[in-house]
């Protein structure tokens, strides 16, 4: 059937794979981000993945909205860069959309993404092109949306959001920066992937890979 | 008085900078939290420690948020869903160390969150003007110059009580003692203007760090003070007093 659904259990799985993505991509999240940036994505991302899992094992949540708020807020305070706000925001939206259930539908994990991305877009205040991790999660949403519509199951759906991150992630190579700490280099920060739409692409890749 | 929160990537800089505003006011001074680092020794910025300094120092008259830059803001911004008092916060664009000089001084007078915001926006105009890279600044506090005078200092003083003083301390009308007049007028009813009668700089308001900075004042210039108001001949007999002396300088 089209469709189907996201357990809490997998929901959770999504994030220890992130978590495991930033470990072992730490050194290379951490390069990108000293070619255009301040050099601390890769263990920034790396610390708050880590905080979220010691967080979520020790009070366990049965609810998709109580454990992305305690997701969220995690990040907030322990990854210090931009990305603890923006990653924050999104999952603490995520949750709030997702609301006090166990599993989610097809059109609840749309859903949340949806919110999770307008939350991105809110807090960052970042358009299509400015060279950041909106580049990478918007084309990933929407390739969901578009895979759902056309009946695909979550499974096939989050694969294709994964593959438009990663589309979205390279596009952003040649771009000059317009927002965040690269924009402040112009024409230099061209040439480079950006570190955030680096991480985004991971984590659409987490989700198609724990959901599979 | 407003409270002040200072948002910082570094603690060592977030701390600096205040010690640095502290040091321009030797009365009373606003409540000051400092929100800065990742905790753990990290640089970066913690919104739920941002929200924690809000509700810390929030007062009925305000808070006003001075942040570095980059996720300073982001998280400051993210603050403000977290915090639990409900007074009025603003986040400052002002620049961060003169901002924050500025807001130290022109909160401890007893300014309002709209001042003090302004004051600390407008940091920046005294090293603009001193190093030329733009015209003298029009009075940044304009609600003050009410006969229509500008920044064109051909203007003589407008009608009331004036007083001609000549700055007699060896460095001049600089930020202390400029923060001394802010602090000293802050007990009056009255509302004075000054002018820098050698540059024809201001009329800016007396009570404004930033307006005097502006003048440029030097050893020896004569600034024209016109003062209004209920206690406008206390307030001039005061600053008079503060002029002569070199602001207890010399």
């Amino acid at each position: 059937m089209a469709g189907g659904t996201v357990t809490i259990d997998q929901l959770v799985r999504w994030l220890s794979r992130f978590d495991a993505l930033m470990a072992e991509n730490r050194s290379y999240l951490t390069e990108l981000d000293s070619a255009i940036g301040d050099a601390d994505h890769g263990s920034n991302m790396a610390r708050g993945m880590t905080a979220v899992m010691e967080k979520i094992g020790a009070t366990p949540s049965t609810a998709v909205d109580e454990l992305f708020k305690q997701v969220g807020m995690t990040l907030v305070t322990s990854v210090g860069g931009a990305s603890g706000p923006l990653y924050g925001t999104f999952f603490l939206r995520f949750g709030s959309t997702a609301g006090p259930v166990a599993e989610l539908d097809a059109g609840a994990l749309a859903a949340s993404l949806r919110a999770g991305l307008g939350g991105i877009l809110a807090r960052g205040k970042a358009e299509l092109g400015d060279k950041t991790m909106f580049d990478a999660m918007s084309p990933a949403v929407d390739a969901l949306d578009a895979e759902i519509a056309a009946g695909a199951d979550i499974a096939t759906a989050t694969a294709g959001a994964a593959a438009a991150a990663v589309a979205g992630r390279d596009a952003t190579e040649p771009l000059v920066a317009r927002k965040g700490r690269a924009s402040y280099l112009g024409d230099r920060s061209a040439g480079h992937l950006d570190p955030g739409a680096t991480s985004t692409a991971f984590l659409f890749q987490a989700l198609a890979e724990a959901v599979a | 008085m407003i409270g002040v929160v200072v948002v910082s990537h570094s603690p060592a800089l977030a701390h600096a900078a205040v010690d640095l505003a502290l040091q321009m006011v030797p009365g009373e001074k606003p409540a000051i939290a400092i929100a800065a680092g990742a905790g753990e020794g990290l640089i970066g910025t913690d919104a739920t420690a941002v929200s924690a300094a809000i509700d810390e120092v929030a007062s009925p008259d305000g808070v006003l948020v001075i942040m570095d830059l980059g996720s300073a803001v982001m998280s400051a911004e993210m603050a403000l869903d977290f915090r639990s008092s409900e007074a009025e916060v603003r986040l400052s664009s002002a620049p961060f160390v003169e901002g924050i000089l500025a807001a130290v001084v022109t909160a401890a007078g007893g300014a309002s969150l709209d001042d003090v915001d302004r004051e600390a926006r407008g940091a920046l105009e005294p090293k603009i003007s001193m190093l030329g890279d733009a015209p003298a600044p029009e009075a940044p506090v304009p609600e003050v110059t009410t006969s229509g005078a500008t920044a064109s200092g051909a203007e003589t003083a407008p009608a009331g009580l004036s007083a001609e003083l000549t700055i007699v301390n060896p460095d001049g009308l600089h930020a202390r003692p400029a923060a001394t007049l802010v602090s000293t007028l802050a007990g009056f009813d009255a509302k004075l203007t000054v002018v820098n009668t050698r540059s024809g700089t201001g009329p800016v308001a007396a009570n404004s760090l930033i307006g005097l900075l502006s003048l440029g004042a030097k050893s020896g210039d004569v600034l024209t003070v016109a003062a209004s108001g209920a206690q406008a001949a206390e307030a001039l007999a005061r600053v008079t007093e503060l002029v002569t002396e070199g602001f207890g300088e010399v």
